[in-house]
């Protein structure tokens, strides 16, 4: 059986199932005590649980410190204890119905916060609360500071206390019912690099009885009584994963480049206000995407604030060509603070350059915001969901009058800016020879326009097999759009999907492709796959894959590819 | 009564760590501490609650306004002011 979670950690892990439960408290209302004994009580019982949390923070990390810190600032809260006093007091009720009754308003406050760094702090007061409960009823936890041997993990939640000690040593990987990317086990996942796979529902009644689960946390799926062959082909994967991270970290440093020496050029695709530190060498920012601002606002964001973060990263960025997108929203990306009308087919909606060409007010503080950025850097812009050359003179039109407006303010910006395209819609891929001779340069959103060509959902598990990515006709529309910019001189980079998925890195180079744009962590990995070929092996697969007739042909053929010029890369 | 505003300008925000370390250096004073968030415009809170700060959801660019009320009240504005735009340590 196969069941679907969070790929909350990736990697791949393969063992026993070890369940763990959180202790279940049955709370009374009424209590046979009177109320100052049950004031005595919870003052016990926190006096005990700080106790108990003090032990804990000399003995972990620095990291784990922290939470136990706040968590000792939870228990010793002057506010809960008020209120827990208070309804003990008033209404003569149980220390434990009350513990739960305070927390539980405070849970509700945090549980209404919209950012989740907040809302998952909730996690945080069930600890304290568990904590305290326990020290209320002299329960006794399960522990997983001493496992019995190398485990999966399989909890229905797993607090901050209960990881803090854990056996790491012997956690394969962990499988929870609850839990977030964001949320504790996610974090604690990723720092110790233990694959992971969050909120699965029912996980543990599901996979208790399981002889043997394999957890793949780069899909976020489990499967329970997994078959000879399956586990077979899990090691294998495993084993080439572990031995393909070691060599790829080599060519952090390196410059891109083809086996025979061709260099090649590679570029980040950043989308936060983090910019990502510890790439290595590369070359451009190929995809600035500019939603982040949008999505952590509860407002509009403001000329200013829009300003002061495209200024950021291109400081970040040094001498780097920064291309930033503009706003890609509508369809299934929303805005809370932004009402608009509701779609039969968001992705085939009013999205992205549409949504900003009908509200121009949004798109012009947004291009006056990253015109006058470009004073401070070098800045490119570039438009998303362009389909027909009448959507590219409506934007640069747009551009025109940001200009004047910052003219007739005073405010300096790069009048020569150049202005750039995303090749995501079919009809602009049609016209992709007359759209190179009105613009500076374009990228590929291969994820779009693989869906739009293919009439394909992505999102869609049950339509797959039909979303083909490898497809010869797919393959044919991304060489065309190369070449008739390469012939007119401008240039084209891929800043999809497909740029960093390295069986595509040879194919695009042999159709001309110089300029790849990826996610900081696909880097050294694409530059591995660079220097495993040659031009000449790049132009003979992609001779083999034209003749191929279904996509499962090209990917056996970009298989045995690899699987030939593997041994060229150990040999360095 | 002594009253100041300033913007949190860490990145996190007010939120574990840096929510540990404002309401302890708040909890020193013997005066009455009270924290509102201006950019939502929520009610005056106990600024020596962990809890009730950690409930104002003060992202990196809110502006909070803090009252204090008693007999170190002119330390306790300064001293935390100083510490919210110090990055709370980060």
């Amino acid at each position: 059986m196969e069941y679907r979670g969070i790929a909350a950690s990736p990697g791949i892990a393969m063992g026993p199932p070890f369940c763990f439960r959180q202790l279940r408290f049955h709370v009374e209302k009424e209590s046979a005590q009177s109320a100052p004994e049950n004031v005595e009580r919870w003052e016990s019982a926190r006096r005990d649980a700080v106790e108990e949390l003090r032990k804990l923070v000399v003995q972990v990390d620095d990291d784990q410190r922290m939470i136990f810190e706040a968590h000792i600032d939870i228990a010793q809260d002057c506010e809960i204890d008020e209120m827990v006093r208070k309804q003990i007091l008033e209404e003569g009720t149980s220390a434990e119905w009350a513990v739960q009754k305070a927390f539980g308003v405070f849970r509700d406050m945090l549980a209404e916060i919209e950012d989740p760094i907040f809302a998952e702090r909730a996690a945080d007061l069930d600890d304290v609360q568990r904590r305290i409960l326990r020290f209320l009823g002299g329960a006794q936890q399960v522990r997983l500071d001493a496992l019995p041997y190398p485990v999966v993990l399989v909890a229905d939640d797993l607090l901050p206390s209960d990881t803090a000690m854990l056996d790491r040593k012997n956690v394969l990987g962990i499988v929870t019912q609850t839990g977030g990317m964001t949320s504790h086990s996610a974090i604690l996942a990723r720092s110790f690099g233990i694959p992971a796979v969050l909120g699965v529902p029912n996980a543990i009644a599901a996979l208790e009885n399981a002889a043997q689960i394999i957890l793949d946390g780069t899909r976020g799926i489990v499967i329970s009584g997994p078959s000879q062959d399956l586990l077979e082909q899990y090691r294998q994967a495993q084993c080439q994963a572990e031995a393909h991270a070691a060599a790829a970290k080599r060519y952090l440093r390196k410059p891109a480049a083809l086996k025979d020496g061709r260099p090649m050029q590679v570029g980040l695709n950043i989308g936060g206000a983090d910019y990502p530190k510890d790439c290595g060498q590369y070359d451009f920012v190929g995809l600035f995407r500019t939603e982040f601002l949008y999505m952590n606002s509860d407002h509009l964001p403001t000329e200013e604030e829009q300003f002061a973060a495209y200024r950021q990263v291109l400081q970040c960025a040094g001498d780097r060509t920064v291309t930033l997108r503009t706003l890609d929203i509508g369809g299934d990306k929303t805005l809370p603070y932004l009402k608009l009308p509701e779609e039969m087919n968001p992705f085939l909606g009013k999205r992205a350059l549409r949504l900003c060409l009908e509200q121009e007010d949004l798109f012009q503080t947004q291009l006056c915001a990253a015109l006058r950025a470009s004073a401070y850097g070098n800045l490119r812009l570039m438009f998303p969901m362009v389909g027909s050359l009448e959507d590219i003179d409506r934007a640069k039109e747009c551009v025109r009058r940001a200009m004047r407006t910052l003219e007739r303010r005073g405010k300096a910006c790069n009048g020569n800016i150049p202005l750039g395209i995303m090749i995501e819609i079919p009809a602009i891929a049609e016209l992709a020879g007359q759209a190179a001779q009105e613009v500076d340069f374009a990228s590929i959103g291969t994820n779009d326009l693989c869906q739009y060509l293919y009439a394909a959902d992505r999102l869609n598990p049950d339509c797959t097999e039909y979303y083909q990515c490898f497809g010869p006709a797919f393959l044919r529309v991304l060489e065309r759009i190369i070449q008739v910019f390469r012939a007119a001189g401008k240039e084209i980079c891929v800043c999809g999907e497909l740029a960093g998925d390295t069986r595509a890195t040879a194919l695009l180079a042999a159709m001309g492709l110089e300029k790849y744009s990826v996610n900081a962590s696909q880097l050294p990995a694409l530059k591995q796959e660079m220097a495993s070929f040659t031009m000449d092996e790049a132009k003979e697969l992609k001779q083999k894959v034209w003749k191929a007739r279904t996509q499962a042909e090209i990917l056996a053929q970009i298989e045995a590819f690899q699987d030939n010029h593997k041994e060229g890369v150990q040999e360095k | 009564m002594k009253t100041a505003e300033t913007i949190v300008v860490n990145e996190s925000g007010l939120h574990a760590r840096p929510a540990v370390l404002f309401t302890r250096s708040a909890a020193q004073f013997t005066s009455d501490i009270r924290i509102r968030n201006m950019t939502t415009g929520s009610q005056e809170v106990n600024a020596k609650s962990t809890m009730r700060v950690l409930t104002l959801a003060m992202v990196k660019g809110t502006c909070i306004r803090l009252t204090a009320e008693g007999a170190d009240e002119d330390e306790a504005i300064q001293t935390l002011i100083a510490l919210v735009d110090s990055g709370l340590g980060e």
